[in-house]
Parts: C-alpha cells; sequence; structure tokens
C-alpha cells in the first residue's frame, strides 16, 4: 500500500452510474447525497498559498457554501467555515483560525479565484452487515475532468478501509492519484499551470548569446511582467499589481542605461523617455500605497493615548490614494500609453539583422554581463567608500540608485553564473541595500507626513491628530538617523575581504 | 476536556439511552466527543452498531498495553467516537483489584485523549464496585438517572453518603428525573416533593417515551431517527443544562 492510495482518478471509460452499480454488487453502499457543486480555487496572483502549500477552495452547492483551506501535499484540511462571500483581504476574514493561516502568506496581496469545475458529489456509505458504516466515499463526476474518488477512511476500521481501496485498484482498475487535488488538470483546461507568475526573474540566457538578441529576451520579460500587472493596476486589485508594475518598469530602464549600446541609439533614447514617464505617472499612488501598508505600523509606534487620533490619516491617505489612482488608472487607459508599450512590442518582436548595430550589441552576452556587472559593481565601492558621517543625505540616496543597478544586472544575467555564487552575491548586497532603502523610505516619509499635516490643518483636524502625527515625524525621524547610523557598518560588511573576492572571481573581466 | 459519568446503583433507570443521547447531542454542537462503553452487556456499543470487542480484554486495557487511543472506533456521526465495551469487562472489578491505585486508573487512561476530546461520556454498568469507584475518581461530573418511585430516594441519598464518606471533592452529582410517567400520579407527586426537599435535582425531565424504547430497534441515537418531540426536546433541555456546570 503506498500512503496516497484515499485518491483515486477513475478512468473515463468508468461512468459513475457503472461504478456504483459495479461496486455495489462487491459491498453493501448506501448513497447519502449527490449534490451539484462549484468548487472554485482561490489564490494570491503570485501562488503565495501554493508556494506555502496551501489549497483554497469554496464549495458551493444548493445546500451549503463552504470555504476549506487545505494542505496540497497530504489533502488534510486545516480549516473550514461556511461562507457565501470569499473576503478579498485576510485581515477581512472574521473567523480567527482562518485569518492566522492566510495572513502570514498572503499579507498585502488578495484573494482571487483562479478556475471554477463544476460537478456532482455523491458521497456513499459502505456499510458492514449490523449496517454499520465502515468507510466513506466521496465521488466527483466533473464535466470536463476524470472522474475522481476519495476514500474517507474512519477511525478504528482500518482494515475495511485497505481493503476497499485494494477492490478498488485490482478489480476496478482505479489509479492512485498522486494529488489530493485536480487543481493542475483545472488549470490545464486554461493552458495554464501553478506558479506561472512571480515577480521573480528568471530568464534563460545562454552565455555565447548575441548582446543584442539577451537584451532583447531580457526586455521581453519585462514587458510580459508589464502586460500581467496592468489590468490589476487598473483596478487596483491589491497594491503589489502596481508595485510590480513598476519594478519592471524601473528594470526596463536599468537595462536600456545599463546593458549599454546593444540597441540603436535613437529607440533607446525613445523609450528611455517613456519608460521614465511610466515611472514618473506611478509614483505618487505608490507612495501612498507604501504610507497606507504602513499604517497599521504607524498607528503601533504611537503611545496608547494618541492611537485613536491618528484615524483621520487613514481616511485622508485613503481619499488621496484613490484620487491619484484615479489619475493613474486614466492614464494607462490612455491611446498614447498603449499605442507606445504596442510600439515596444513591435519593436521587440522584430528579428535582429544578421550583424549587430553596434560593437557592443556583437559581443557575447557574457562579456557584456561581465564587464557591465563589474563597473557598476566599481562604482559602488568607489561611491560608498566616500561616504562619512558628515556626508550629505543625496550621496546616499546616489549610491543606492547605483546599487539598484547592480541588483538589476545580476539578476538580468543570473542565468550566466554558477546558481549558489550568484545567489550569494545578490545577497550580500541586499542586505546592504535594506539600510539604503530603509533611510531613503523613512526620509520621505518623515517629509510627507509633515506636509500631509498642512494639509489636514487646512481641513480642520483635531488637534490630537496633529500631535500624533507629530509624534509620527518624531518616530520616523528616529529611525531614519538609526539606518544612517547603520550603514557604514553594513558598508564595512559588504566589502569585507571574502566578499571582494567574490564579487572579483564571478565578474572581474577575463580579458 | 470533561468526563461525565451516567450513573446510578440501580439498573435500568436511564443511563445508556442518557449517555447515548446526550453525548449525539453533544457531536452534533461540534464538540469532539467519546462515549467510553463500560459496561459487559455493551449497550451503548450495540445502539452505535459497533462490536462489543476489545482487544486483550479488560487485562490488557487497564494494564495500559495498549493506547486507547487505538481502540477508538468512529461512529457513524461526526465528531462522536465510542470505546466499545467487551464481555471480560465483567471481571473489571478483579483487573482493578490486582493494580496498586486501583481507584486512579480509569483518569490516568484518560488522560492522553484529553487533546483529543471536548467531552468524555462513561456509560458505568449499575452498582457500587471498585470500577464504580474509579469512576467517580475520573469524572468531572456524575449524571444520575432517578426514576420517581420512592425506592429512589434512597439510593440517591446512598449515593450522596458515599461521595461525602469519600471525600469526593471533585466530582458534581447531578441528579435528574428519567423515565417520568405524567399520567401516574405517583410520579408526579414524588418528582415534586423530592425537588423540593433535593433542590440540587436538575430541571430537565426525561419522560417515559416510546420513542425512546425504540431506541434498541432502531440501533442509532434518538435524534438520529425523530426530528422533533417531546423526548428529543427533552434530552436537549437537559443538554444545555448540563452546558452550564
Ligand atoms: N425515557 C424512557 N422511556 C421509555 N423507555 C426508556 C426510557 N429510557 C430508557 N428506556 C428503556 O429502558 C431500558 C433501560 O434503559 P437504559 O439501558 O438506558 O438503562 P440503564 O440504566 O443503562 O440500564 P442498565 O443498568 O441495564 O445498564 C431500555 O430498554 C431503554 O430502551
Ligand atoms: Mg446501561
Amino acid at each position: 500500500m503506498t500512503e496516497n492510495t484515499n485518491y483515486f482518478e477513475i478512468p473515463a471509460n468508468l461512468t459513475i452510474k457503472k461504478f456504483i452499480s459495479k461496486l455495489s454488487k462487491q459491498v453493501d453502499l448506501q448513497i447519502i447525497s449527490q449534490q451539484y457543486t462549484i468548487k472554485t480555487f482561490y489564490d494570491s496572483f503570485d501562488w503565495r498559498l501554493y508556494s506555502a502549500n496551501m489549497l483554497c477552495e469554496h464549495k458551493h452547492s444548493q445546500k451549503n457554501s463552504e470555504l476549506r483551506l487545505v494542505n496540497n501535499k497530504t489533502g488534510q484540511l486545516l480549516s473550514s467555515m461556511e461562507t457565501e462571500q470569499v473576503p478579498d483581504f485576510s485581515q477581512l476574514f472574521t473567523d480567527e483560525s482562518f485569518r492566522q493561516l492566510l495572513s502570514p502568506e498572503l499579507q498585502m496581496r488578495a484573494l482571487l479565484p483562479l478556475c471554477h469545475l463544476s460537478y456532482e458529489a455523491y458521497l456513499i456509505n459502505i456499510l458492514n452487515k449490523d449496517q454499520k458504516t465502515i468507510l466513506r466515499l466521496q465521488v466527483d463526476e466533473y464535466e470536463l475532468l476524470n472522474n475522481r474518488l476519495q476514500l474517507l477512511p474512519l477511525k478504528g476500521y482500518e482494515k475495511a478501509h485497505q481493503k476497499i481501496a485494494q477492490l478498488l485498484q485490482d478489480k476496478f482498475n482505479l489509479l492512485p492519484s498522486a494529488s489530493c487535488t485536480v487543481l493542475n488538470e483545472a488549470l490545464k483546461h486554461q493552458g495554464r499551470k501553478p506558479q506561472d507568475y512571480s515577480s521573480k526573474l528568471s530568464i534563460k540566457l545562454k552565455p555565447e548569446m548575441r548582446a543584442d538578441k539577451a537584451s532583447q529576451l531580457i526586455y521581453k520579460h519585462l514587458l510580459h511582467a508589464i502586460h500581467i500587472n496592468e489590468a490589476g493596476t487598473i483596478d487596483d486589485t491589491d497594491s503589489e499589481f502596481l508595485h510590480d508594475f513598476r519594478v519592471a518598469v524601473r528594470r526596463t530602464r536599468a537595462g536600456l542605461s545599463q546593458i549599454k549600446n546593444t540597441l540603436p541609439a535613437e529607440i533607446v533614447a525613445k523609450y528611455a523617455s517613456f519608460f521614465a514617464w511610466l515611472g514618473q505617472i506611478t509614483g505618487p499612488t505608490r507612495d501612498l500605497d507604501v504610507y497606507l501598508l504602513s499604517y497599521p505600523n504607524y498607528k503601533e509606534v504611537l503611545p496608547e493615548s494618541l492611537q485613536d487620533d491618528i484615524a483621520p490619516l487613514y481616511d485622508f491617505l485613503m481619499q488621496k490614494q484613490q484620487q491619484a489612482h484615479n489619475e493613474l488608472a486614466e492614464k494607462l487607459k490612455s491611446p498614447e500609453y498603449t499605442k507606445q508599450l504596442l510600439e515596444w512590442e513591435t519593436y521587440l518582436k522584430q528579428s535582429l539583422p544578421k550583424k549587430g548595430s553596434t560593437t557592443e550589441a556583437n559581443q557575447t552576452i557574457q562579456e557584456l554581463a561581465d564587464l557591465r556587472i563589474w563597473k557598476v559593481y566599481q562604482r559602488v565601492l568607489k561611491e560608498g567608500g566616500a561616504i562619512e558621517a558628515g556626508s550629505p543625505p543625496e550621496a546616499l540616496h546616489d549610491l543606492r540608485k547605483t546599487c539598484k543597478k547592480l541588483r538589476y544586472l545580476m539578476e538580468f544575467f543570473q542565468d550566466l553564473y554558477p546558481a549558489q555564487d550568484i545567489k550569494r552575491a545578490i545577497k550580500s548586497l541586499k542586505g546592504f541595500q535594506a539600510i539604503l532603502g530603509d533611510f531613503q523610505d523613512y526620509e520621505i516619509q518623515e517629509l510627507s507626513i509633515k506636509q500631509f499635516s498642512e494639509e489636514m490643518m487646512a481641513n480642520l483636524v483635531a488637534s490630537n491628530t496633529l500631535l500624533a502625527m507629530g509624534v509620527l515625524v518624531q518616530y520616523l525621524d528616529v529611525m531614519k538617523c538609526k539606518a544612517r547610523n547603520h550603514f557604514s557598518e553594513q558598508f564595512t560588511l559588504f566589502v569585507e575581504a571574502e566578499n571582494k573576492a567574490m564579487f572579483t572571481q564571478l565578474f572581474k573581466h577575463k580579458a | 476536556m470533561t468526563i461525565i459519568a451516567t450513573y446510578n446503583i440501580k439498573g435500568g433507570v436511564g443511563k445508556t439511552s442518557t449517555a447515548v443521547n446526550l453525548a449525539f447531542l453533544a457531536a452534533q454542537s461540534n464538540y469532539k466527543t467519546l462515549i467510553w462503553d463500560l459496561d459487559p452487556q455493551g449497550a451503548s456499543s450495540y445502539y452505535f452498531r459497533i462490536k462489543p470487542k476489545v482487544k486483550g480484554g479488560s487485562k490488557a486495557l487497564i494494564a495500559g498495553d495498549r493506547d486507547l487511543d487505538g481502540l477508538i472506533k468512529a461512529t457513524d456521526f461526526e465528531n462522536l467516537d465510542l470505546l466499545p465495551a467487551d464481555f471480560s469487562f465483567r471481571n473489571l472489578d478483579l483487573v482493578l483489584d490486582e493494580r496498586k491505585k486501583p481507584t486512579q486508573r480509569l483518569k490516568k487512561l484518560l488522560a492522553p485523549l484529553s487533546e483529543e476530546y471536548d467531552y468524555i461520556f462513561l456509560d458505568c454498568p449499575p452498582n457500587i464496585s471498585l470500577l464504580s469507584e474509579a469512576i467517580f475518581e475520573a469524572s468531572d461530573l456524575l449524571l444520575s438517572p432517578i426514576i420517581p418511585t420512592t425506592l429512589s430516594l434512597r439510593t440517591l441519598e446512598q449515593l450522596k453518603k458515599h461521595i461525602k464518606d469519600n471525600k469526593l471533592k471533585n466530582i458534581q452529582l447531578l441528579p435528574f428525573f428519567s423515565m417520568a410517567d405524567r399520567r401516574k400520579k405517583m410520579h408526579r407527586e414524588i418528582i415534586e416533593s423530592l425537588a423540593e426537599q433535593h433542590p440540587d435535582i436538575l430541571q430537565s425531565i426525561i419522560p417515559y417515551a416510546s420513542d425512546i424504547e425504540r431506541m434498541g430497534l432502531e440501533r442509532q441515537p434518538l435524534g438520529s431517527y425523530i426530528n422533533k418531540s417531546r423526548s428529543v426536546e427533552a434530552y436537549q433541555s437537559l443538554w444545555q443544562e448540563l452546558l452550564a456546570f
């Protein structure tokens, strides 16, 4: 017996009617219920539940509507509740156990329907000679997929369970199915598969690929990310759509400026300005999203006596965010945007000339990657090394931007380097980048909250709200200074000998 | 986990019917519930159509050779499991007597189940014995059915005295009227006077009813073959009253 013998696939040529009638000749059975059921699978856009081995399914029938959270490896039920409507966000669940299971995985992401399946669900009891139930069967008759059977064993009746599992394999030719769910099959019908979207870059490159060809491939990847996040950004389904959209835009810009000269100069100029514009029009909404996401933390850092007074800030932010988002959505629906993006797409689809238009375009991508990464790495060392305790904030901001470029380059070209090494190199940069990011974020938030308080004052907001915002500004300032003070420590870590040796070994041009 | 024993020194007073029907109601309210059939006659096992058989019999059981958990059977009802009786339970007293602390034995055996179950009902055989001592030690509530007759007054007082003499402080005795026949004048009168003398008797009264009697034919809890009746309501009311303790 394998351990997965609770789930079986029923061959297409065996109808449920035939199966039940055949089974009733072997065992005493009783059909308890037959229900037309619609099952909807839910996950976040980037498969966070699936990645955490969780399956969220909503079963709707005339009799009831149930939301179930299941371990998708073992089929074990983690939690269930009766509900007609599935809340959009984990925080909106009234059921505590759902909230606790979902929140750490989903965070700010919305729970979205993945696919629907309709089937006839039969519940069947198998009885012994005393008419006692010794095993339950759930048989699902699908319209589009092969039918499924699940054994629901009863405590203390393991022998009956094993006997019938064996019978089903020997006499009914049922195949134990590897998975407890039909999710994969259902997705296949839509031409999809699990985890077909991730915000992480993974571009397949060959070292000897011509540089212009490789950069084309990278831009295509990024364009795909822009496309796929567009609808969710326009609908504001959750804040991550815009975030991922912006990351793809920023990466494209970094590509245009950093993968030097592989595309004709006029193309680079044209699209650099288009993507700069995209970065700019998406900025205000993203900033407000960040404040809204930080809001629970804003509240938490206040003295308890002021925690309720900060609430008007939330309403203010919400209103501003909606306004900013409406403007953004308009722009993303405009012909101006659509046309330029389509032109970019068309450009990327063109086949390349036999010979690249520049020397750089004819290099191998490995040569170009080594060179560019090494160069930008050198710049990070130089800019970072020049920073002292008294350096102005701008110096840190410039360094942050250079680090981002380095990060994007390493991510574009990951595939060209030994996986473990490049991962380690990226990780060492990440730690160092985080402190620069914090410094910048706290500074911007501090300034923004100050500015908001002025705007809110014009709206006659209560004095305690302003007081609370004052405390918040103080907190953000403390955090900003803390980040600033940690800079040299983090930088020292980044430039320590072993790490330097790793970068040198990986990227220093071998020419 | 709350352990409820249905107990009376006398036989045939409704202990098993009460345990079976209350356990069913508990399970229906989504409490994980177990009923342990301690009576060698195996009446509650019979009501759930479960074979009154325990591997190794009372010896292995009391020795703790096997996990209680491994002997448990699922009933046909969600959240409701049963630990079956065995014919060898007729010598449970002798087997217990061979142990060092016989009266602590059941409590110890039940302890590992506390995670899994919210309620455990012990369906006890009649009379006072070493087994009933062990049951008193293990239980939180001692639910005692009383048929409204003059004789039952004496058994109730006997039981109270026993609990007092043995300083059983951790157990709460909850007597209630069982098989009460309102057509009988004597029943009505006794209920009235007894309720006065013993204010600790629960309010809910289980009537003498043919649908309860039919459980033996149906081989299932009352609520599973009758939706609404005076008897069903009486058990529901008794269950609600118990929840307060
Ligand atoms: N309220 C009632 N009305 C009518 N009949 C009842 C009622 N309660 C129990 N009975 C019947 O009386 C008989 C004895 O009941 P039950 O088995 O519940 O009592 P008991 O105290 O467990 O008996 P024992 O001491 O033999 O274990 C059974 O046949 C049962 O069906
Ligand atoms: Mg009995």
